[in-house]
């Protein structure tokens, strides 16, 4: 995928994310991103890693600085004491996605599926499903529910045995719930 | 009696101190050799003084580290429980370790330097290597000398703090590094943010003093002593009360910490994107393009060890000097351009105005340039924005975390900065510029309505 088509998929991201009441910041777009790629497979080609709190894309931090240079987004202060939310910029935003017309149709069903999960979540949850979501894809694959979960306490300590179980529980139902989206 | 501790004298940092375990590494080959490796590559036929090299970076990086380690792991300087467990500020021992990894891991974060630094790297290795896939390389090579020092240091341990865990994780996959050497720990990444962060990583400090003192541009310039002393790590709990370690700053430094990041942005425009000095690079790529044919399989850098430590900017500068005067060698023309000074000319850069009306409007220029002027005769060098870095904690007065963005205004104006550029030969460039003056507005808007028309890549 080349990056003004992957600009564009990010852009509608970040606006269905704003539109459902999210915050929006490089967090939510980090991790709603991570689940658009790893789980309903939307190609757009960023290397997720286990960093300190989840999974976290430097390309895709680098992206996000570069749409910031383009134009295509801003960051805004809703209120100083929280971090800067991302906002698209309304014309050139709209110019990028009206390129992409069928890019875009291909996947809203994807995007509509990871916001309607992520939406309400506060940092702290994304971070927990995440990384739940990661162990489970990338180095405990085989394992039970149980053994994730330990495993999970293993590289993250900050999550509890029991809260990794029910993030588990939380991105198994989703994962099995994406199957349906993707099949033809 | 032998001496154990030393000084280096620095134009930057006054002293180098070390040690003389931390000696017997700066005196290895892999250190020594980037006494031969400039900072800015050609840039010196910009600014004449930028002939500084990476040894005394390198140096610098190593001193500053470890300024940084004895300030974030000051127990008065923790301020948050989940920091206390992370640092284990009582734990001296453990510290002395780390302390030790992180300073030697700083001095060795660049030895996996090309000749002329970044100038050819992504061209001219080998797919899948990088200069820091090379670092990881050298730094294993060393793992005898590093097992030598007392207490000893682990050279996974210094070459992961030296890479970061971005590089680390496709390294570990390619098979360079064991697999559990990732995912990093906190304690792991801060470290490796420490050298390489976007922030306030110590690699960025010194190279934007020390380039800006030998290029004799003053704007690289920052109050390093005053942010040092602020630094913290601090939780980013702006994020809706996240947990998440990351290096931030007291409110006192905030202002250390804007100049830091101004300073970056006006260093990058006015300096590192020169397009005179960009216009050289490019130039001496097409040379090592030329030269490397038939002396390295697969005609690339080599990626072995020893070839690696023999090849350094004197190797490339005899052949460039050599190949300049004789037009039977290889890349005898691009050689002939550096030494004759005859670069090609810029005649488009991006610019806001064109993006906004097609967000690939260098790429149309480009092409059209190419048609109109034959491929041989335009040149193209960009390189995108990165992040900036200027969201990160601040420890305020009243005792709160809160975040950077919100606090500074400064730092919400700070322009990311990227170029763009396209270039023709020499002896166009006012034919070039009056048809780019004449076609302009058709080109970029000709190839935004191509794309619209469903050409897209969906």
């Amino acid at each position: 995928m080349e990056r003004l088509e992957r600009d564009a998929i990010l852009i509608r991201l970040i606006e269905a994310l704003r539109k459902e009441g999210s915050w929006c910041g490089e967090t939510h777009v980090q991790k709603a991103t991570y689940f658009l790629q790893a789980m309903v497979d939307v190609p757009m080609g960023f290397e997720f890693i286990l960093y300190k709190h989840g999974p976290f894309s430097f390309d895709l931090r680098d992206e996000l600085a570069a749409m910031r240079a383009d134009g295509l987004i801003a960051l805004s202060v809703q209120n100083p004491s929280y971090g800067p939310s991302i906002v698209p910029d309304e014309a050139t935003a709209t110019a990028l996605k009206n390129r992409y017309p069928k890019t875009l149709g291909q996947h809203e069903g994807s995007i509509a599926f990871v916001v309607k999960r992520l939406r309400d979540k506060p940092v702290v949850d994304l971070e927990r499903l995440a990384t739940a979501y990661f162990v489970s894809r990338e180095i405990e694959r085989s394992g039970d529910a149980h053994a994730r979960a330990k495993r999970v306490n293993e590289l993250k300590p900050h999550i509890s045995v029991e809260e990794a179980f029910e993030a588990i529980q939380s991105v198994d139902s989703w994962d099995h719930e994406a199957k349906s989206l993707k099949q033809p | 009696m032998s001496k154990y501790a030393h000084e280096i004298r620095d134009p930057i940092h006054t002293f180098i101190h070390l040690d003389s375990d931390e000696r017997a590494i700066v005196d290895s080959s892999p250190l020594q050799r980037l006494r031969h490796i400039h900072q800015l590559a050609l840039s010196y036929l910009v600014y004449p003084g930028a002939t500084h090299r990476r040894f005394e970076h390198s140096l610098g990086v190593m001193e500053l580290a470890g300024r940084v380690f004895d300030v974030i792991t000051k127990a008065e300087n923790i301020r948050d429980e989940s920091v206390r467990d992370l640092v284990r500020p009582h734990d001296s021992l453990r510290l002395l370790h780390w302390r030790r990894t992180l300073r030697i891991a700083a001095l060795c974060h660049d030895v996996g330097h090309l000749p002329f630094s970044h100038a050819a790297e992504q061209e001219l290795l080998p797919n899948g290597w990088d200069h820091e896939r090379l670092t990881v390389k050298i730094i294993e090579s060393l793992e005898g000398l590093l097992a030598k020092l007392e207490p000893p240091v682990r050279w996974l341990d210094i070459a992961k703090l030296a890479v970061g865990p971005k590089r680390c994780e496709k390294y570990a996959k390619a098979g360079d590094l064991p697999s559990n050497a990732v995912p990093f720990t906190d304690w792991e990444s801060i470290l490796a943010e420490v050298i390489i962060g976007d922030a306030f990583g110590v690699d960025r400090m010194d190279y934007l003093l020390r380039d800006s003192y030998h290029a004799g541009v003053v704007y690289g310039k920052f109050d390093h002593y005053r942010l040092i002393d602020t630094l913290r790590i601090l939780p980013k709990a702006y994020e809706q009360e996240s947990k998440e370690p990351a290096l931030g700053v007291e409110e006192g430094g905030l202002h250390s910490a804007e100049a830091l990041l101004l300073a970056r942005f006006f260093m990058y425009t006015q300096v590192y994107f020169h397009p005179v000095r960009r216009i050289y690079d490019v130039h001496l790529k097409d040379f090592l393009s030329e030269w490397l044919k038939g002396r390295y399989l697969g005609d690339r850098f080599p990626t072995s060890v020893n070839e690696h430590l023999a090849l350094t900017d004197n190797e490339v500068t005899a052949a460039v000097l050599q190949a300049a005067r004789d037009g039977q060698c290889a890349g005898h023309e691009a050689a002939r351009r550096i030494v004759e000074r005859d670069h090609f000319h810029l005649v488009y850069q991006w610019n806001h105005d064109d993006a906004k009306t097609n967000a690939a409007a260098t790429d149309a220029i480009h092409a059209a340039a190419r048609d109109k002027f034959k491929a041989e005769n335009v040149r193209r060098d960009s390189y995108p924005a990165k992040s900036i870095g200027v969201v990160f904690p601040v420890w305020t007065k009243d005792e709160r975390v809160t975040s950077s963005f919100g606090l500074s205004e400064v730092l919400q104006r700070i322009p990311a900065a990227k170029f763009d550029l396209v270039f023709v030969r020499g002896g166009l460039e006012k034919e070039a510029r009056e048809w780019l003056k004449r076609e302009r507005t058709a080109i970029i808007t000709a190839k935004a309505r191509e794309e619209t028309d469903g050409t897209a890549r969906a």
